[in-house]
């Protein structure tokens, strides 16, 4: 049987929890995989395409990614959440605009250290004229891929075709 | 690019495409719902827009 027929013929049969819960995983791991493994290759395509797409404009247009801010931690935290949403890629993309992974803003302002660097860097960030755009596109990103693996898990467990 | 008005269609268009994949699955329905999200957003945006003009800044 081809990788193609066994995705298919995959797609018809439910699956348990744990096997759903690996689909889910793939779905998070890269947005779309958890669709194209269910044999939905159509809609895994246009996913990848939507939430890759949208998580590269917020990178290109100078998007925040988020930082637990001491001040606000409950509206900060939630949005590391829809940051995360994304997968791996967010903690690619944290590696490149922060220099390494970073979740936290120091509480009190340091003069001299990593966590000082990181702060100017996502201050700049939310100084550009265009951070507000890019942060609306990752956050979007995140949240539909969240969504995404609902509808894997429901195809997985056939609740939806 | 700092158009906000680019930005609003392009926003509006990777929504309403996401949400008409997702919730739809022929395609007519999909181009159906895609469509009706999209206006809404674009044209709710521009009427309130529009409401809101006689406010000052």
């Amino acid at each position: 049987m081809s990788g193609a027929q066994a995705r298919s013929a995959g797609a018809n049969v439910a699956v348990g929890n744990e096997k759903a819960l690996l689909y889910v995983l793939a779905g998070w791991l890269l947005p779309g995989l958890g669709h194209w493994l269910l044999g939905k290759t159509r809609r895994a395509v246009i996913f990848a395409v939507l939430i890759l797409g949208s998580f590269g404009l917020g990178l290109a247009h100078d998007g925040r990614l988020a930082l637990r801010d001491p001040k606000q931690p409950f509206l900060s935290s939630l949005q590391i959440v829809a940051n995360l949403g994304v997968g791996p890629l967010d903690l690619v993309a944290r590696g490149m605009v922060y220099g390494g992974l970073s979740f936290t803003l120091p509480a009190h302002r340091m003069s001299d250290s990593d966590a000082a660097r990181r702060e100017e860097i996502y201050r700049d960030r939310t100084r550009s004229a265009l951070s507000n755009y890019g942060t609306a596109y990752i956050w979007t990103a995140g949240l539909m891929n969240l969504l995404l693996l609902f509808d894997v898990w429901d195809i997985a467990r056939r609740k939806k075709a | 690019m700092a158009s906000h008005l680019f930005h609003m269609l392009l926003y509006s268009a990777i929504v309403a495409i996401f949400f008409a994949v997702l919730l739809r699955r022929e395609r007519r329905g999909q181009l159906r719902l895609g469509a009706i999200l999209w206006s809404s957003m674009v044209g709710g945006a521009l009427a309130l827009a529009y409401l809101m003009f006689p406010f000052p800044g």
